[in-house]
């Protein structure tokens, strides 16, 4: 079993619960039109604030005018070019691990289990987690810069007097980028790791390809790969819907902006470990671990 | 390039053309600190009113209530006739496109080219501008503000009167009916700032637009505004034209003239 399943199903009620709450902290200081200012609601207020934005997201998100050119602007920015990122990354998590589990395969003359041991732990959860922490640095810090110094230099403002909706064009085609691009750079990830362990086992032994790919892929299974493919989606959502967030909120000038890019990576990644976490609670329950 | 003009006093408006912007009782508040405490004002077709006042009155949360920017607590602002206030969205941004705002800033998209800055709002509202394509009216606009050479640069490259010019381009290339110019020569050398001055009288002649121009430079309401409106604690103080504030004993409004 998965170290974070052991927690039982209790532990996404209790996460439920405190979303839940937060929200309704967040809309009763809507209500008052105050700002809360101790750290529990202000905690409270922002996770409240975020789930308002996501839900925006997904009013705006199917309703035209959609924004094709941006859309695809975004993509080449947030897919295509973390690209070299996730894949250099990637090749070096897949021969790393690799090296470093060989020794202690051997001490058990298990050795032939390393392709599978790897792919597993890769297609399973290295590749979609390591993936979505490295765009969460790289994607989530720009939004948050970009949009945030777009927000302190009233460009956002000048998009919104000018009749265009800023939101659709801004926020609603950059989370849609990391949606979409997202679970492409997780199974580029997967397969690159992969090809670094075959790399990392011919160090030492002179395995062929072939023979590689075939344990590989005898030890995997579809419902390795579907629960890692679609929570991938989600860590998108995140790392769009936190990154805009942020960038779009921002306040107190240049510094704003340095805090909004800040804060953006270190929420979505700790989102990115909520959401792994609830994923894992998931498939236990449909019994896919 | 705009002509040469001396201290000109813009003539007082004509009190009966129509009104096109219209504020009564507007209140605006940020929590405990209520900026405007029940502002009426009137502005009409083809006239500049310029709303005067010192730093942090409120002049700016004005004419961000105007564009909805901001929402106001309580009050109403009719704009060409309809109620901005309780318009949907899709209203709101049709009447925007007749609404021209510019920015303190200039608020130029910093990853676009001068021409991209310019295209943008055409682009995402084309209306049939009597056969002119998009280049022709890039030119044309850059042309009026009198920076033709502009169009491949980055607002990076461009000085701070620059960038107010073509903030102003950008608005223009639109054709307003009103036009909301925010502290529009705040930050600007002397040169620069006459300049700007100029270009609004010119836009004001040549496309007749209507404008409120925020400003506490008492330079800029004798050259280029009608009206004025004194805007003080939340309310519109005193109203007249450049030379009736002059005139005045009031003891606020002898504040303002001290340096003049």
């Amino acid at each position: 079993m998965h170290p974070a399943a052991r927690l039982g199903p209790n532990a996404v009620g209790v996460i439920a619960i405190g979303f839940i709450a937060s929200a309704m902290r967040y809309l009763a200081s809507l209500a008052r039109n105050v700002e809360p200012k101790s750290g529990f609601s202000a905690f409270g207020a922002e996770v409240g604030a975020i789930a308002h934005f996501t839900g925006r997201f997904f009013t705006n998100a199917f309703y035209p005018r959609f924004e094709w050119r941006e859309l695809l602007r975004q993509c080449t920015e947030n897919g295509y070019r973390s690209l070299p990122l996730v894949g250099i990354t990637a090749f070096i998590m897949g021969l790393v691990l690799t090296v470093q589990s060989r020794p202690t395969l051997a001490k058990f003359g298990a050795e032939s289990m390393l392709p599978a041991m790897v792919a597993i732990s890769m297609v399973r959860e290295i590749a979609p987690v390591i993936t979505a922490l490295i765009c969460a640095g790289k994607i989530g810090s720009s939004m948050g810069a970009e949009l945030g110094s777009m927000k302190v230099t009233e460009q956002i403002d000048a998009m919104e007097v000018s009749g265009t909706n800023p939101f659709r064009y801004l926020v609603v085609t950059r989370i849609w980028s990391t949606i979409l691009t997202l679970p492409i750079l997780v199974v580029l990830a997967m397969g690159i790791s992969i090809w670094a362990s075959w790399v990392g086992v011919n160090i030492k032994d002179a395995v062929s390809w072939d023979l590689f790919y075939r344990q590989v892929f005898e030890s995997l299974e579809f419902s390795d790969f579907l629960p890692a493919f679609i929570k991938s989606y989600f860590f998108g959502l995140a790392i769009g819907v936190v990154g805009c967030f942020k960038g779009y909120h921002t306040l107190k000038g240049t510094e704003g902006v340095g805090q909004a890019a800040h804060s953006a990576v270190v929420v979505a990644s700790l989102l990115i470990f909520i959401l792994d976490l609830v994923a894992v609670q998931i498939t236990d329950f449909m019994g896919l671990n | 390039m705009v002509e040469e003009k001396p201290d000109i006093i813009n003539a007082a408006p004509d009190a009966d053309a129509e009104v096109v912007i219209s504020i009564r009782g507007l209140t605006k508040s940020f929590g405990d600190n209520e900026v405007l405490k029940g502002f009426d004002v009137d502005v009409r077709r083809g006239e500049n009113l310029m709303v005067l006042g010192k730093s942090g009155s409120g002049k700016s949360v004005l004419i961000k209530c105007i564009v909805r920017l901001l929402d106001p607590d309580a009050g109403s602002i009719s704009v060409l006739g309809q109620d901005i206030l309780t318009m949907d969205q899709d209203a709101l941004d049709h009447i925007r496109v007749k609404i021209g705002f510019l920015f303190q800033s200039s608020a130029l998209y910093d990853s676009m080219t001068v021409k991209e800055n310019l295209e943008f709002p055409l682009r995402r509202h084309w209306i049939d501008k009597g056969g002119q394509n998009v280049d022709e009216l890039v030119e044309e606009v850059l042309t009026a503000v009198g920076l033709p050479k502009t169009r491949d640069m980055y607002p990076s490259e461009l000085s701070g009167g620059m960038k107010r010019r073509i903030g102003l381009a950008r608005t223009l290339i639109l054709k307003p009916e009103i036009v909301l110019y925010d502290e529009p020569t705040t930050g600007l050398d002397p040169i620069s700032g006459k300049e700007i001055v100029e270009l609004i009288l010119k836009l004001q002649r040549t496309y007749g637009t209507s404008s409120i121009i925020i400003s506490h430079d008492l330079h800029v309401a004798k050259l280029a505004a009608n009206r004025i409106a004194l805007l003080h604690e939340g309310r519109n103080y005193l109203e007249g034209t450049y030379q009736d504030l002059l005139a005045s004993d009031d003891p606020l409004v002898k504040k303002f003239f001290i340096f003049m």
